[in-house]
């Protein structure tokens, strides 16, 4: 039996194989750095070994000494780049802090880059360059002397007297949680290689949002957009880190076309904890009212995250957490605190991940409070409305937390902690809900099809790993009524039509519904010249099974009809701006990335799931495994059986490795990531992994977006670290309220 | 190995393989020692090296501290091998040389001298027909973004060639050098397994 090819159900597509699997089997898929150029120069980073301080002075010469070293870049010879807006959105700037000195804002801050014929003579070089700094004390996190608290713009649901609720209660609750600094480490390094031909460049950088990196190099080396050519055919994984424009593109392109020759820079893994953005600490604090039967009449969630001196990044996340279920009241803030440190930014499910690990832990010790089925307690507060009195399209939570637990064999547990044992090891069941707002942004594709039955898609989407090759192909060959095989999906160059940012779960929703449009299209001028009708939409995806219209195209005059289509979404409104009414299409051809739908939508609009984790805690030593995880998601149309499930199979690793595993330390004295490589920067190893269970529970939705997908690529990592939090409690009674939890946080018991 | 040794395994794994690595430099040092008495090269001026990847013959000239990997991805046009860490941390530049697992990053090139590298680029037939375990790896959805795969197939090979897929927990702990962000590890576990036997058969 292949798991990984689940048997579609309701409203699901086929497994077909990733279109690019023989690709990446082989090596042939090209990434960024893999592309070919002509003579390329090395390029080495040099970053700030302090967090806070001035360049007094800078040695070059016995870096330029060393042989084959081309030129050295610093503050004081990068003067010709522009500022780049900073746009926490995605597009623009990762970060106001653009200049390589002199003043030093954050650790690893860039400071240089030099280049030279070889990757070897640039290193040694990169060592050789003296920086005199004159240091000052910077301030690290939540918790050092000098950071500053302020309100970022983030909205902050409201409802009703939540306070009063609060204090006439019968069962109160009232808790603290903390999550860690993380960054996305994806395997791909952060790489940049840029080539100009007279006044045009062509830059070749993993990217998730094409039209971002095109026009966002643009304005930063001041060039007109149409000057830019981006090229990232496939991304060794993204998870949010790869969204905009680092400073080290200008910085690469500068060098490039200086030495009038291709530079490429290969960032190293150390360089990447600084150089792009990570997932910031937060903390937060919960107040829970309850009636005795459960049903939760006040829910006040604060939230405080921490972020760079001048960018006000947040994520917001009481947007979600204030939604999840039908609370009497609701009364929510957020705070930024500043500290001298990179800007963060966004991590696979930015705003949920912290904030719903908060809310779930708390569900959990309210339903002890209670002596409550944690189950139960969810279905109590379950409702298809908010505080707000905001509806929700669809909402399949509680079809999600029957299956899994009746999977996992929930009814078999004993509520009381450290009840279940196995010779030395306590075992602990526990669950949570995932959520995860359905986004969906503009998009433009273009279809050919011929009268030998293939065809050809054309969307500047992002392969990041997600299958969206594979999906359009999919929707395509639906529409058209044609296999799978004969349809060429390109995407990853921004030549080709804008689709959004690959961020917030948004490209399949979007993608699938602008290549489905314009197949549509397509469709309306063969039958309007007496072609035989596409077989209407099917519940099930990609089962085409050919169509001859050769006669229609020879009527027709033609070999090849195309079609070029746009996507506004109703949820992404035209912004009066100053007066001025700005097209979301015209946005995003100039690298803006407008999203709708999540709670700003008319209705509610999230994917939902529960996931049922069991630890086992070794009664002497805590070691902490996780023998097995279920988890049950309901997205709406599942477009790819196969991808779906590989996605949702990797966002509940995620979480695991959010409960247990992963953490950035910060040296609280110095504001420096002291972990920041592959072996101490801990993830989840294949033998940290056993048994995993992916359910996917049908829904169908046909008010989220045309074809009635909701994006799963960030639902499943959301609430694990509560679930397993849970689990933990159950087995040893001792409630962690801080990730990750590591063995040393259960022997203190 | 038991389940609850494996947090501290997985560091045991990370030292052996990149022992091994070291070994094969180490070796060839002392069968290409120079006479004590001839002036010391720069490192940096090119050294002339003729290596053998994926059955041809490859010369090429170059600084000496060029590791295995940035030869076969800068030099030779063989960008399948990955670079994940340079550091020996994430087995994506995992290549066989001399039919066992070694990471390139971790390898000079110099010292590939004399022996047989195998690629990523080198595991298909010549007719194209693709290797048993990279047909799994399709099948079984064992990648998502495709970074690590090359790594996790040159590793699946060997981890079958070596013994060390006997079960699913074997299979597992010897497969964990090789790291993958998306987390694909249950699906290259069913991989392995179901190429294993197709692998004898071949
Ligand atoms: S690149 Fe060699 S182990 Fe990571
Ligand atoms: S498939 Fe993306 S890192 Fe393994």
């Amino acid at each position: 039996m292949n798991r990984a090819a689940p048997d579609p159900k309701q409203n699901m597509g086929k497994p077909e194989p990733r279109l690019e699997g023989r690709l990446k089997v082989t090596g042939e898929a090209r990434y960024a750095s893999d592309m070919p150029v002509n003579n390329p120069a090395f390029a080495f980073l040099i970053t700030s070994p302090v967090a806070k301080g001035q360049i007094t002075a800078i040695d070059l010469a016995d870096a330029k000494a060393v042989p084959g070293v081309l030129d050295i870049f610093t503050h004081e010879n990068t003067g010709d780049l522009k500022h780049l807006k900073y746009d926490p959105q995605g597009g623009g700037g990762s970060t106001s802090i653009q200049d390589f000195g002199p003043k030093i804002q954050h650790d690893g801050q860039i400071i240089g880059m030099v280049v030279a014929d070889t990757y070897e003579a640039a290193r040694e070089a990169a060592y050789k360059a003296k920086f005199e700094i004159a240091t000052e004390k910077p301030s690290a996190g939540f918790h050092s002397e000098g950071v500053k608290e302020a309100s970022p713009k983030k909205s902050e649901p409201k409802a009703g007297d939540a306070e009063k609720a609060f204090d006439d209660a019968a069962v109160k609750f009232e808790g603290w949680y903390g999550t860690p600094t993380q960054h996305h480490n994806p395997i791909e390094l952060f790489t940049t290689t840029v080539a100009w031909n007279n006044d045009e460049l062509t830059v070749y950088e993993p990217s998730q949002f094409m039209y971002g990196l095109k026009n966002s190099l643009a304005s930063k080396v001041g060039v007109k957009p149409e000057k830019v050519r981006a090229i990232s055919h496939f991304v060794g994984g993204a998870f949010g880190s790869k969204a905009q424009l680092t400073p080290r593109t200008g910085l690469v392109a500068l060098a490039a076309k200086r030495l009038n020759r291709p530079v490429k820079l290969v960032a190293t893994r150390d360089q990447g904890f600084t150089i792009a953005t990570y997932r910031a600490e937060t903390q937060h604090k919960i107040r829970i009212g309850a009636q005795r039967d459960g049903k939760i009449t006040s829910f006040q969630h604060q939230g405080w995250e921490l972020t760079s001196r001048p960018d006000a990044y947040a994520v917001g996340g009481v947007e979600d957490s204030a939604r999840l279920y039908s609370f009497g009241a609701v009364k929510t803030d957020v705070k930024n605190v500043h500290a001298d440190r990179n800007t963060p930014g966004f991590m696979r499910s930015p705003p949920v991940v912290p904030y719903i690990y908060a809310l779930e832990s708390a569900m959990d010790e309210l339903a002890y409070q209670l002596k409550m089925d944690p189950v139960e307690l969810r279905r109590v507060n379950d409702g298809m409305k908010d505080a707000t009195g905001k509806e929700w399209s669809s909402r399949s939570l509680m079809q999600c937390y029957d299956e899994a637990a009746a999977a996992f064999g929930w009814s078999k547990r004993n509520a009381e902690p450290g009840s279940m044992r196995d010779g030395d090891w306590l075992i602990g069941w526990g669950c949570a809900s995932a959520v995860y707002p359905t986004h969906m942004g503009p998009a433009a594709a273009r279809v050919q099809f011929s009268a030998d039955g293939q065809a050809r898609v054309q969307i500047a989407a992002h392969e990041i790993g997600t299958g969206i090759l594979t999906v359009v192909g999919q929707i395509a060959a639906e529409r058209l009524g044609i296999p799978v095989e004969n349809v060429r999906v390109e995407v990853g160059d921004s030549v080709l039509p804008p689709a959004p940012v690959a961020g917030g779960s948004t490209q399949t929703a979007s993608c699938c519904s602008v290549v489905a449009k314009a197949c549509d299209a397509i469709n309306a001028r063969l039958n309007a010249n007496g072609g035989t009708p596409a077989p209407a939409p099917r519940e099930t995806v990609g089962t085409g099974t050919g169509r001859n219209h050769e006669e229609t195209f020879a009527r027709l005059g033609v070999a090849t009809l195309e079609e070029y289509a746009e996507q506004v979404p109703k949820e992404v409104k035209p912004n009066p701006v100053m007066g001025l009414v700005v097209d979301p299409m015209k946005k995003l051809y100039s690298g803006s990335s407008m999203l709708g739908g999540g709670s700003h939508a008319e209705k509610l609009m999230y994917a939902l799931g529960a996931e049922f984790v069991e630890v086992r805690v070794h009664r002497l030593t805590r070691e902490i495994r996780v023998p097995r995880i279920v988890g049950a998601f309901a997205a709406g149309r599942i477009m790819n059986t196969r991808t779906a499930r590989s996605q949702y199979m990797g966002g509940m690793i995620w979480g695991i490795s959010s409960a247990l595993h992963e953490a950035t330390e910060i040296d609280p004295r110095y504001a420096r990531y002291t972990n920041d490589n592959l072996a101490d920067y801990i993830i989840p190893v294949n033998a940290d992994i056993q048994q995993l269970e992916v359910i996917l529970v049908p829904e169908k939705d046909d008010l989220v977006n045309p074809v009635g997908v909701k994006g799963i690529g960030e639902l499943a990592n959301v609430g694990t670290a509560a679930a397993v939090a849970n689990a933990v409690f159950h087995a040893t009674g001792v409630r962690v309220r801080e990730l990750p939890i590591r063995l040393e946080k259960l022997l203190t018991a | 190995m038991s389940e609850q040794n494996q947090g501290w395994s997985r560091r045991n794994f990370l030292t052996s393989t990149a022992a091994s690595t070291m070994s094969v430099a180490l070796l060839d040092r002392a069968a290409g020692a120079a006479p004590a008495d001839e002036p010391k090269a720069d490192p940096r001026s090119p050294v002339s090296l003729s290596l053998n990847v994926n059955g041809s013959t490859r010369r090429v000239a170059l600084d000496a501290r060029t590791t295995l990997l940035d030869a076969l991805r800068e030099h030779i046009g063989l960008t399948g091998s990955k670079k994940g860490c340079d550091h020996g941390q994430c087995g994506a530049c995992t290549v066989m040389v001399d039919g066992k697992r070694v990471l390139s990053c971790l390898t000079l090139a110099a010292a590939a001298q004399g022996r047989e590298v195998t690629t990523i680029e080198g595991l298909a037939s010549a007719d194209g027909t693709l290797h048993p375990m990279q047909q799994a790896f399709i099948d079984h959805d064992a990648f998502q973004c495709g970074y690590c795969t090359p790594g996790q197939i040159m590793s699946a090979v060997a981890c079958v060639k070596e013994g060390h897929a006997n079960s699913e927990s074997e299979i597992r702990e010897y497969m964990s050098g090789n790291l993958c962000r998306c987390a694909c590890y249950p699906n290259i576990v069913d991989a392995i397994t179901g190429a294993k036997p197709k692998m004898k058969e071949a």
